[in-house]
């Protein structure tokens, strides 16, 4: 591209505002690698094999919370499979006018709410709910499976904490997908109407049309659960163990930070260690949101003609 | 056959609705019981509640959130103009120069610190500036709230942009305008309603931050904060400490500051619906 001298000096003039982007992605994840080797270069791979949290002792192991950072997320996304697919669908094909757009800023609504108060309300409210409508029932009844394996004391874990972040991501994938199915162009729902498949028919094939972009909404509302602190704080109930079973209070690595990170630099070690299981988290979740995005743009380039 | 479709879809229809049901009982409850519950105690502490301190763990009387509140206010005046100001510039090189390096590399970057847990942007603050510092500050937690809405203010004036038809900036072009010229008579112009829902929806992004301030602002509970270099709260922040407190008064200020934040939220999000509706191109 040619561009005039005055075109050049607004581009040169744009520059260090804007570098100041790529300034703080670097010094971010410089922060992170630099503080996480010394727990590296310390513990190895004992770190990602044991869970313990004894900075007495100068013990440390971060497998539970990056364990439970994964299986609340991806209680997390289940949820919201199941909800969002087929409020989206809801939205976008049942309803007209007003009612429509009312439904829609709702979900506008709840996708920016503050996640406090999701967090206030679910460790109010949902947490004793579930506890008593879901996990009593379950362990009653199905205790031989290991994940039901415990008793719900006090309701306040893994499986609420992953219930509890599935409604709040439950918005965000919804809107991800409707934009999505919406985007399909009208000449495949025609053709399906052409052929005289019914409505639900159509739907369906449409869906299919929308899989990986489907997909992709998903995997980013996981990638956003990885990192979401206030809601699982909250909920997860905070305490370092390594069990099957989902009903038992636990970790997740944010919620891990949260606790102990204020007090860490009184430790040696510590921080370091805590730094280095939110370099995991940030990098999967990183990598996750990048290859997601990545295909929603290349499915969109293929339907989208 | 043909009975079977047409029961099928039926059934399809009431699985929607009941699962879309669902979905939203959960987001109805949530903001009926933040409204009874705040209103109680707003009702008993009275307009005390914006501005006197938070209660002691024993004592009868209420109090209020004064300390949060004034602290939550000081921080969106500092972060709120520099994202803004941060993420339309950002926003314009990349809409403007698209093919180049420099703006590929900043929207890739852009969309990848969006990923990034807040809870990290937090702790990389408390060590590269609390710590060196010696103190927790609203310096600090402006910093925190900067780095962490920055990508959504990015994204958002950025798809603006991208959305005014190129035939404004055409028209501009065959004027002889510069790019400048076009950006700042025609394209800001033209968007006007649409940067101020941009600003307001950085400012509901920042407002409602919880995990990027958990290290960086500090706590400042017991009197309003004097300078920008000492201590103070945030109204999520006071939530997040009070919710799982073993003290009853606790909790109900706790719900009472939600109620707060909720209302300043719904109010930002009617006023984003009112400009939306207006703005037409």
């Amino acid at each position: 591209m040619m561009l005039s001298r005055r075109d050049k000096l607004f581009l040169i003039s744009l520059l260090p505002f804007s570098l100041s982007v790529l300034a703080v992605l670097v010094i971010l994840l410089f922060t992170v690698v630099a503080n996480s080797l010394d727990a590296l270069k310390v513990f190895c791979i004992q770190l990602l094999t044991s869970s313990v949290w004894d900075p007495e002792n100068k013990v440390y192991g971060v497998l539970a919370p990056i364990i439970g950072s994964l299986t609340t997320s991806l209680i997390a996304v289940l949820t919201a499979l199941v909800l969002s697919i087929l409020l989206a669908i809801l939205i976008a094909e049942y309803l007209r006018g007003f009612s429509r757009e009312i439904l829609s800023s709702i979900v506008e609504f709840t996708g920016g709410l503050p996640t406090i108060i999701f967090a206030i309300w679910a460790s109010q409210y949902l947490v004793p709910f579930l506890r008593d409508a879901v996990m009593m029932p379950l362990h009653s009844y199905l205790s031989f499976i290991s994940i039901f394996s415990c008793r719900p004391v006090t309701g306040f874990s893994v499986f609420s904490a992953g219930i509890a972040l599935g409604i709040s991501i439950v918005p965000y994938v919804t809107s991800i997908i409707l934009e999505a199915y919406q985007s399909i162009p009208v000449a495949y729902r025609e053709a399906c109407y052409g052929m005289g498949a019914t409505k639900y028919e159509s739907i369906r094939i449409l869906l299919s049309l929308a899989r990986p972009a489907v997909v992709a909404a998903l995997i980013l509302g996981f990638a956003r659960s990885l990192g979401e602190t206030t809601i699982v704080v909250a909920t997860i109930g905070n305490s370092m163990n390594l069990t099957p079973c989902i009903f038992a209070p636990g970790y997740t690595v944010s919620a891990l930070i949260a606790s102990q990170f204020g007090n860490a630099y009184l430790y040696p070690y510590a921080e370091s260690v805590l730094y280095f299981s939110m370099l995991i988290v940030a990098v999967i979740s990183l990598v996750l949101s990048l290859y997601a995005s990545s295909v929603i743009i290349k499915w969109r380039s293929r339907i989208v003609v | 056959m043909y009975s079977w479709r047409r029961l099928r879809e039926k059934i399809f229809i009431y699985i929607i609705s009941i699962v879309s049901l669902l979905a939203l009982l959960p987001i109805a409850h949530l903001i009926i019981t933040v409204f009874l519950n705040g209103f109680n105690v707003l009702l008993e502490a009275g307009a005390g509640f914006l501005f006197k301190n938070p209660p002691v763990p024993l004592s009868r009387e209420i109090g209020g959130i004064g300390p949060s509140l004034t602290g939550s206010f000081l921080l969106t005046v500092i972060s709120l103009p520099v994202t803004v100001i941060l993420g339309l510039f950002a926003a314009i090189l990349t809409t403007e120069f698209p093919r180049n390096p420099f703006s590929l590399l900043v929207d890739t970057i852009a969309k990848s610190l969006a990923s990034i847990p807040t809870i990290a942007v937090s702790m990389v603050v408390f060590t590269l500036v609390v710590l060196p510092m010696k103190r927790f500050s609203a310096l600090a937690g402006a910093t925190a709230l900067v780095i962490v809405a920055l990508p959504y203010t990015y994204s958002y004036f950025s798809t603006m942009l991208l959305s005014i038809p190129s035939t404004y900036r055409e028209a501009g072009f065959s004027l002889a305008m510069s790019r400048w010229g076009v950006v700042a008579r025609i394209l800001i112009p033209i968007a006007k309603r649409n940067l101020m829902v941009g600003v307001l929806m950085t400012l509901a992004r920042i407002m409602g931050e919880t995990a990027a301030l958990l290290f960086t602002c500090g706590r400042l509970r017991t009197g309003l904060p004097s300078s920008l270099m000492g201590p103070v709260d945030a109204i999520p922040l006071l939530i997040f400490d009070y919710i799982l407190s073993p003290f009853e008064i606790w909790r109900r200020v706790a719900w009472g500051a939600a109620l707060i934040l909720l209302l300043v939220y719904m109010l930002i999000f009617f006023a984003v619906k009112f400009f939306v509706k207006e703005v037409r191109l």
